[in-house]
């Protein structure tokens, strides 16, 4: 068979028995995936977010095998055939071989238009998905309606949900080391470790940090967002049924970092309410000594959070004056 | 140049013949007790560190919050950058730019010593610094590797720990930085200083001094950064992310200036290589005819030069912070800890590409020789890295996806990077082109090709997954980037390094390496590298993140199964560490000339290499890897063996 | 700049392949003072980055409060100063390529001394702040910026003061020469580093001149 390859219909020959076995094996492998990996891929289903990102994973999968397969195929093929010792009466044409324009050119169209309908649907994704779990920042570009009007509400204390209500629930998660509690501003503001959400809801998680950079990763919800001192990340996801998630910290944050985790759950919307409201009123004590809800929390430059001049005169500019008000979103 | 066209019949040339010029061997380069030497540079670099001790000392006395505290960064930041100087100046990289002050030119230099001591001093050879940096990088990996055990060592159990938290995050941070530190020198160092102007056809590098220079400050980057650990380590990882870097202890000193010593480092070995490719290439090497591991160096030495200056300032920065108490990176201040992430990742990306484009170009370089036929699109590859690196300006932000930082500027990152994947794919397109009806010889380093090729493709397709923000939101901060980036820089990056020393070692030593040791050097390290790195991927998507000492329960499976094989990993490295003794001093195999039959101009001079490379500049007579052309014609013309109208011999 | 580890023992080559080497010799002195300026300008583009990063991220207001700033008069002065190196480096080089090395030597020296005096200020400036380093982001980057203009007039007085050593010696030891004229190739090379170096004194200046109007005037 090698021997014929010397000519130019040997060339296609070759293409196209790899070809042959590339689409076969294309086709086998993207329909095991689908029906034995990809229903179980993470994050899981567990929200619209998650969802939606695992279907973006299992797409993108369904690519990338056909490029593994088509090099590992080619590679084999290369190796099995092409070897020194299998084909040594072969001669070939120097300059031929130096280059083919065909191949290159289509190589390069090929690579292009797969690499930009990535880029296009990666985009598509991100933007319908209202930023696909991921942290956008105090100024979100890609927001579910209303969510600019339930933040304000929850930065004024106006903030309301109750079962039904279809409202946008603000929860604020603040990372310190080692450790993430959340506030919830439609509920006084009260501050928990634990993170319990009310199914069918959308949530704008607003995270923030007292410390370091930690990163929030509710890895069930799909989302993950970094915590930074002094900023507010938002990211958005919509909970369907009940279940319960982990958080784990994403970003290294010290000596304990591998230990910051905790679990929370999505709970039934009355189950919820039920919940924030006792928990409301048992920590109602509690919640009076907290600092005032805000997006971000300042440590004090006069020394309490580590200012740098110790002999107090020394710090030029009084924080209070600064932070005094809550800061605008 | 028209007076001189005219007189250069006259003049004899850059080596000027009077008498009165030849300067005596001064007493540094003489074999002797005063001689500057490994021994010299290690007192002087103790004393150096001392005086620097003591004078931060005396400089915060006044403040008596942190004198004494023995956590004075001062006191520490001037210890390590005296400490640096003085190991330079006592190897001898200071005499030079010392005498320049007076007016001297070194265009005249005495001829150094010359027996085996040579490789413990400061040389203006290329081939020795080649292989002094073989040394060099091969410490340091050894050094990264037996941390990497002590990691896997820890996961082996979610619950039973080994190390205290503490230690084990500042064991990954070194881990890390170290690795990183390495890798940006692993091919350029030692091959591409030892390799480049032989592929080019030069006598000489363009700065052999500063080549040099590049060299110990390497070394010396490396003892800073080691430093780290008596200092008590740092806990931020490789990536320093403030404010966990300001509030770190004395290691972080030796992290920030550790990375700004080996930038230095990093810019000089860059620049003096861009120069050389583009000014020293022999007559007829026109850029279509150059090798393509030397585009690649070309192309990485642009992202040295350029990409390390932002690394080398943001460590600066943070030093100050640490220092006069700046506030570049706090917030509290006026800073920003976003500062130090776009800083960081501006240098960081193309740093991932110094770590991959050297590799293109070895498994570029390597393939025709194995394949016996041309490169295939040999303009595609050298395009295709020049693409990357410029490329590779432009997508740092693809790191910050989820940090909050210009979220709007996702979908513009993500396109930039996912653009990358053009040009590396030419990579590839070369690669299988080659292959293509190929006359494949499975010499050792041509497995280490193969396996590059099969490594980095998991590497690189993985890089798109990451780049997909919605993706990203999964994978961003746990195992799976783990994975992605050891597949790219250790199945990559790593395996084309074995693939360059086995093929060159013959060249540098005049030694065989063992072929039979060196199957299972590459059989254990290609199987168990996968092994270990692609279980990484399930167990990032799992839900573990980076830099933990615990995990979930149901994970530790998957994590035994990774470790056991990263210990038949680090063994495998052992295996080539026992090939390379045994190859070299125990049972060391005469080298053939030209073992692999290359037609690549460092093979056709003497081995051992003479000192001036080749006799007479050779002439490059065409493109190079003919291999397939029965009759075509040499690629380089190497003259007569004595110049006609050479003027008798001038040089002392 | 230029390098060269020419060692006794090798074998001779012919006139064309010396000039062939010396050719590359000298234009890799032209290659690297490119490549240098390259390399300086992506450090000093940090902290203009860095400038204006923390000037537009204004992190709790603390960006410069007060509109605080260094010292005018040791920030014209010592701009003025190395206004002035690199005007007569520039002035030297010209001067040396209509064949002047007395001019050349006389403005290179008289640069080395104001690149001098305003290292010399620029230190002293240090300790004349009327703010702390961290109490501002501006306090900050202007620290970086004076710690880089001293590492910026260190070169620059480092790269004029060895070229002219360098002229000087040339003419001492390579008998009736000039450097500005002879084919010497130590002379050749000597103008090719003269040239590469004016070059970068002007880059220092231009770079100068801006951060000068960031941190001075702005
Ligand atoms: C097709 C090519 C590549 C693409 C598309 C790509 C993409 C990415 C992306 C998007 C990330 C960020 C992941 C995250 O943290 O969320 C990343 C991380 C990383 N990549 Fe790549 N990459 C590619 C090639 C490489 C190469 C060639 C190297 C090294 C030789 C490399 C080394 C790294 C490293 C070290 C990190 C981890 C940084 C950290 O968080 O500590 N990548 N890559
Ligand atoms: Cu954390
Ligand atoms: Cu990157």
């Amino acid at each position: 068979m090698t021997n014929k390859s010397t000519n130019s219909t040997g060339q296609v020959h070759h293409l196209r028995r790899m070809a042959v076995v590339w689409v076969i094996a294309s086709i086998i492998g993207d329909i095991l995936f689908s029906i034995f990996v990809a229903p179980h891929v993470p994050p899981g289903r567990l929200t619209e977010t998650a969802a939606k990102d695992q279907t973006d994973f299992n797409i993108l999968f369904e690519m990338a095998l056909p490029v593994l397969f088509g090099v590992w195929i080619y590679l084999s093929y290369a190796l099995y055939f092409w070897g020194d010792k299998r084909n040594s009466d072969v001669a070939f044409s120097g300059d031929a071989a130096r280059s083919n324009m065909k191949t290159q050119v289509s190589w390069m169209v090929i690579t292009s238009v797969t690499v930009l309908f990535l880029a296009g649907f990666g985009t598509w994704a991100l933007v319908v998905d209202h930023g696909s779990g991921g942290g956008q920042g105090p100024n979100p570009a890609f927001t579910p309606s209303g969510s600019l009007k339930a933040e304000t509400a929850a930065l004024l204390g106006k903030a309301t949900w109750s079962p039904g209500s279809k409202n946008i629930l603000p929860v604020q998660v603040i990372g310190q080391q080692w450790k993430f509690t959340y506030r919830y501003p439609t509920f006084g503001g009260f501050e928990s470790s634990q993170l319990y959400l009310p199914a069918d809801t959308t949530i704008a998680f607003n995270v923030t940090s007292l410390d370091v950079i930690h990163s929030f990763w509710a890895y069930q919800l799909g989302v993950k967002a970094d915590a930074n001192p002094q900023v507010n990340d938002v990211a958005f996801t919509t909970t369907k049924d009940p279940g319960s998630f982990i958080v784990r910290c994403s970003e290294l944050c010290g000596i304990w970092h591998g230990a910051m985790y905790n679990n929370g759950a999505v709970l039934s919307q009355s189950a919820f309410e039920n919940w924030a409201t006792t928990t409301e009123a048992a920590n109602a004590a509690n919640t009076a000594l907290l600092p005032a809800f805000a997006w971000t929390y300042v440590p004090d430059a006069n020394g309490a959070a580590g200012g740098y001049y110790p002999d107090g005169t020394l710090t030029p500019y009084s924080p209070s004056e600064v932070y005094g008000s809550k800061q605008p979103s | 140049m028209t007076i001189s066209d005219e007189r250069s019949t006259e003049v004899s040339g850059p080596v000027s013949g009077h008498p009165h010029n030849t300067r005596k061997l001064s007493w540094t380069q003489r074999p002797g007790l005063l001689s500057q030497n490994l021994l010299t540079a290690i007192v002087f670099g103790v004393i150096g560190y001392l005086i620097g001790h003591w004078f931060g000392n005396y400089l915060a006395s006044g403040y008596s919050y942190i004198a004494n505290s023995g956590q004075n960064s001062i006191a520490n930041t001037l210890a390590l950058a005296f400490g640096v100087v003085g190991w330079l100046g006592g190897i001898g990289a200071l005499n030079y730019p010392f005498a320049k002050l007076f007016g001297v030119d070194g265009l005249e230099e005495e001829s150094p010593v010359d027996n085996w001591s040579k490789y413990f001093r400061y040389s203006l050879d290329h081939k020795i610094v080649g292989l002094q940096y073989v040394v060099g990088v091969l410490l340091f990996m050894f050094t990264g590797g037996l941390l990497a055990m002590a990691i896997r060592t820890e996961l082996l159990n979610p619950t039973t720990h080994i190390f205290s938290p503490d230690v084990y995050i500042k064991i990954v941070s070194e881990h890390g930085t170290i690795m990183m530190m390495m890798a940006t020198s692993i091919i350029v160092g030692p091959l591409g200083n030892y390799f480049v102007p032989l592929m080019i056809g030069a006598r000489r590098m363009a700065f052999p001094r500063i080549e040099a220079l590049s060299f110990w400050i390497f070394t010396a980057g490396y003892m800073v950064i080691f430093s780290a650990l008596p200092y008590g380590g740092f806990p931020t990882g490789w990536t320093g992310y403030a404010p966990l870097q300001t509030q770190a202890g004395p290691g972080m000193v030796s992290y920030l200036l550790g990375f700004a010593v080996i930038g230095l480092g990093m810019i000089l070995a860059g620049f003096n290589q861009a120069v050389t490719i583009i000014n020293y290439r022999a007559p007829g090497m026109t850029w279509s005819r150059v090798p393509v591991f030397v585009w690649s160096i070309l192309a990485t030495a642009a992202l040295l030069t350029l990409a390390t200056p932002v690394l080398f300032a943001g460590g600066l920065f943070g030093l100050l912070d640490k220092t006069v108490q700046t506030a570049f990176y706090v917030d509290e201040h006026g800073g920003s800890s976003y500062l130090w992430q776009n800083l960081f990742w501006f240098f960081g990306h193309p740093e991932v590409y110094i770590m991959a484009l050297p590799g293109f170009g070895i498994a570029g370089e390597l393939l025709p020789v194995f394949c016996r036929r041309p490169l295939f699109a040999y303009k595609v590859s050298a395009a295709g890295m020049i693409g990357v690196a410029l490329l590779s300006f432009f997508v740092w932000q693809h790191h910050l996806f989820q940090s909050g930082i210009n979220p709007d500027m996702r979908p513009l990152f993500m396109l930039t990077t996912e653009l990358i994947s053009i040009p590396t794919g030419f990579i590839y397109l070369v690669g299988m082109g080659t292959l293509y009806r190929a006359k494949i010889r499975f010499e050792l380093p041509m497995l280490f090709v193969l396996a590059l090729f099969f490594n980095f493709l998991i590497g690189g397709v993985t890089g798109v997954f990451l780049s997909d923000v919605p993706v990203n939101v999964t994978v961003h901060g746990g195992f799976f980037v783990l994975s992605h980036f050891h597949y790219t820089i250790m199945g990559g990056l790593l395996f084309a390094f074995m693939a360059g020393l086995y093929y060159w070692l013959p060249k540098m030593t005049g030694k065989m390496m063992n072929k039979k040791i060196g199957k299972v050097h590459f059989w254990l390290m290609f199987v168990f590298f996968n092994l270990t790195f692609f279980p990484m991927f399930i167990i990032g998507l799992l839900g573990q993140p980076r830099r933990v000492f615990t995990y979930a329960t149901n994970l530790q499976g998957l994590n035994d199964f990774s470790s056991i094989s990263a210990f038949i990993l680090g063994f495998s490295f052992l295996v080539f560490f026992f090939n390379l003794v045994y190859s070299m001093w125990i049972k060391p195999e005469v080298a053939p000339a030209n073992p692999w039959e290359s037609l690549g101009l460092e093979w056709q001079t003497a081995t051992p290499v003479p000192s001036y490379n080749f006799e007479r500049i050779p002439v490059i007579m065409t493109e190079p890897y003919r291999y397939s052309e029965e009759g075509a014609p040499a690629f380089a013309d190497f003259g007569p063996k004595d110049a006609p109208d050479s003027p008798t011999h001038t040089m002392a | 700049m230029s390098n060269s580890a020419i060692q006794s023992g090798q074998p001779s080559l012919s006139n064309e392949e010396r000039e062939y080497e010396m050719r590359a010799l000298i234009s890799s002195i032209w290659t690297g003072g490119r490549l240098f300026i390259g390399i300086y300008t992506f450090m000093l583009a940090s902290l203009v980055f860095s400038y204006f990063y923390l000037r537009s991220s204004d992190t709790g207001l603390l960006w410069r409060p007060d509109h605080v700033t260094a010292p005018r008069a040791f920030g014209f002065l010592i701009f003025g100063l190395s206004l002035v190196t690199g005007l007569l480096a520039y002035v030297g080089r010209k001067r040396l390529v209509m064949g002047s090395f007395q001019d050349f030597s006389v403005a290179a020296w008289s640069g080395v001394v104001t690149g001098l005096i305003a290292l010399l200020l620029q230190i002293i400036e240090l300790s004349h702040l009327s703010f702390y380093p961290g109490s501002s982001g501006y306090a900050s980057t202007f620290i970086g910026f004076a710690v880089m203009n001293i590492v910026s007039l260190v070169i620059s007085a480092y790269w004029l003061e060895t070229t002219v050593a360098r002229g000087m010696r040339i003419r001492r030891e390579v008998e009736g020469e000039n450097p500005e004229f002879s084919s010497n190739p130590r002379a050749r090379a000597f103008r090719a580093d003269v040239a590469a170096m004016s070059y970068f004194q002007v880059f220092l200046t231009l770079a100068g001149a801006l951060l000068f109007a960031m941190f001075y005037l702005m």
